[in-house]
């Protein structure tokens, strides 16, 4: 077709339903704050990983859906999260990204999380402890007892992936990820991992965009990196497979990294439980993503910012009883491709800026294309559609017409 | 962080004569502004002309995050030829970048055969097409802070890198970069 006018631009096009969005998705701030409150607030977020906080009083601060939370480790070796929020004044309880409650600070006691403010204290297991001149300010009318933190469903699963959710009666953690996880259950269940690597990036795009570039491999054109050590029959063969609550799976295959000069075989540091060099990716609902090759496993985490920003969160883990050597390669084989200065995670975040920059509050609407059929193989754009119907349930609102409520598209209820 | 072994040098003493050490040292930072305008005008081969073979380099950050000492890139310099090599294959963020390098200490060794030397660098970029280049195009960012600490060896009279390593303040890096910094 030549280039079209106005109308044709904006014309639907000539693809079933649910193969194709209105990129009002992606732009609108009334759907973004909506997509806070039904979604981030009810949905499972992987915060951390439990080698951030190895010993009894650790702490790690995070925040799901503009709520500031904190996760601690209690002297019964239980993972905890709650509000980071003081029940007096609102003030932060805990200011530092992470650290130990085992030394005293300097409004409070050892072993306490301590508010700064007017020095009231809480227990690890959120419990308030003291309140300063208690008795001489509300006499008998609001103990301590009354005044607990909030506290927040939060387990350790999947690996040692501390996960919380804001919703205190929400699906079950099993229930909710178990499925998407079979298929690297036991290799990351296998013995304890831990973290090498955190960076973070703030774009300015809409966290759906950077989780549909997790979902869809028909990108790798733009990853020499990939074309070079993957497009092989294997490759094309394998499946991208629902899950239910909007999760995928992209399963694996033999990469060939050392046609990529410089690079070599990750076949010496494999996972447990794997043959060598093997690619799967598992991507949660609503942003979440797990990517393991071979020797290195990756995790990015969404902080939605606002229908123009993001905030991703990028973590490497390895084994927990690597040498140092085999530590330093699996960084390098992590870093080389994944890091802020690897090979492939700079093109997918300029990728997801440029739909960002043409995706903005106010831009004219667009039809965002997901109707390629492969026989939900890796090119296949099933994934997105797959996680397209499950937003549109928790919104009730319908992708390709965001206004609508919504209603099961036919090109999803067939797969 | 422990950067004491990296700050840790062979120190200047009374068995060098002065001015041998003064040369050295004055060598040492000859190489680093070099390094510093050859990697600003992007001539990477020539940057790594004065690399020694033995060269090593790497971008580290500690995290108080996940408290680890992070190395986001590690590599030897045929590690860096490939990458070099490669570039055009790659889809880039071309905004240029250009580093501000002040070089702190110069510690020559004994026999005025190595050296090493530690500087503060500041990288800022210059908008291209990383994001919307028709409102961004031509504004300067702050894109990496940090120092570098360098190690030496003395050949023919000129100051080849033994190893390079970039230590980054800031951990937020946005969309990151394909070059060396
Ligand atoms: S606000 Fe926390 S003790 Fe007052
Ligand atoms: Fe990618």
């Amino acid at each position: 077709m030549p280039a079209r006018n106005h109308k044709q631009w904006m014309a639907a096009p000539n693809l079933k339903d649910g193969e194709w969005i209105d990129s009002r998705v992606y732009t609108d701030q009334a759907i973004f704050d909506e997509e806070l409150e039904k979604i981030f607030k009810s949905a499972w977020i992987p915060v951390c990983h439990e080698s951030e906080l190895p010993k009894a009083y650790d702490f790690r601060t995070t925040s799901i859906a503009n709520e500031p939370v904190i996760v601690c480790r209690g002297p019964d070796n239980e993972v905890r999260a709650f509000l980071n929020v003081c029940p007096h004044r609102g003030m932060l309880i805990e200011r530092r990204p992470s650290g130990s409650f085992y030394e005293g600070q300097p409004s409070g006691n050892p072993k306490r999380m301590t508010c700064m403010f007017h020095a009231w204290q809480f227990d690890m297991k959120g419990n308030c402890v003291y309140i300063s001149r208690e008795k001489e300010g509300y006499q008998d009318r609001l103990p301590k007892e009354n005044v607990g933190l909030r506290r927040l469903r939060c387990e350790v699963k999947f690996g040692g992936f501390v996960w919380v959710n804001l919703n205190d009666n929400p699906v079950d953690l099993e229930e909710w990820a178990g499925k998407p996880f079979e298929c690297l259950r036991k290799t990351l269940d296998a013995e304890p991992m831990e973290v090498f690597h955190y960076h973070k990036a703030i774009v300015n795009t809409n966290y759906k965009l950077w989780h549909d570039t997790n979902c869809e491999f028909y990108h790798d054109f733009m990853h020499y990196h990939n074309r070079v050590t993957g497009f092989n029959d294997a490759y094309f063969a394998r499946k991208n497979e629902s899950f239910e609550h909007g999760h995928i799976v992209v399963g694996t295959f033999e990469v060939n990294y050392d046609q990529y000069e410089g690079f070599e075989s990750r076949a010496g540091l494999s996972f447990p439980h794997l043959p060598p060099n093997q690619w799967y990716m598992i991507d949660l609902f609503p942003g979440m993503n797990f990517n393991l090759r071979g020797s290195a496993l990756r995790c990015d985490v969404v902080t939605p910012l606002g229908p123009d920003k993001v905030m991703i969160e990028f973590r490497g883990l390895g084994l927990k009883r690597d040498t140092p050597e085999e530590r330093q390669t699996r960084i390098n084989h992590h870093n080389s491709i994944w890091g802020p200065f690897g090979r492939n995670l700079h093109e997918d975040l300029i990728g997801v800026q440029g739909q960002g920059t043409t995706m903005r509050p106010g831009s004219e609407s667009r039809r965002v294309l997901h109707g390629r059929q492969e026989n939900q193989t890796i090119h296949d754009e099933n994934g997105m559609r797959h996680y397209y119907a499950e937003w549109g349930k928790w919104m009730n609102r319908l992708p390709s017409d965001p206004e609508a409520p919504f209603t099961e598209p036919a090109a999803v209820a067939a797969e | 962080m422990d950067t004491q072994a990296e700050i840790a040098a062979p120190k200047m003493s009374g068995g060098l004569d002065p001015s041998i050490s003064r040369d050295v040292a004055d060598a040492v930072r000859d190489t680093i502004y070099r390094a510093t305008i050859l990697l600003d005008s992007q001539e990477w081969n020539e940057w790594l002309d004065l690399c020694d073979e033995s060269f090593s380099y790497d971008i580290k950050s500690w995290s108080p995050e996940i408290n680890y000492d992070m190395t986001y890139l590690h590599a030897s310099r045929k590690d860096m030829d490939a990458l070099i090599r490669l570039l055009p294959k790659h889809n880039t963020d071309h905004s240029p970048l250009t580093r501000h390098t002040s070089v702190y200490t110069v510690d020559v060794s004994d026999n005025g055969e190595t050296a090493s030397a530690v500087s503060a660098f500041i990288v800022f970029q210059h908008l291209l097409d990383g994001t919307n280049s028709h409102i961004d195009s031509g504004e300067s960012r702050l894109f990496l802070v940090g120092k570098y600490f360098d190690t030496f060896k003395m050949v023919g009279g000129r100051a080849l890198f033994t190893s390079r390593i970039a230590r980054l303040e800031n951990r937020r890096l946005d969309k990151g970069s394909h070059w060396p910094i």
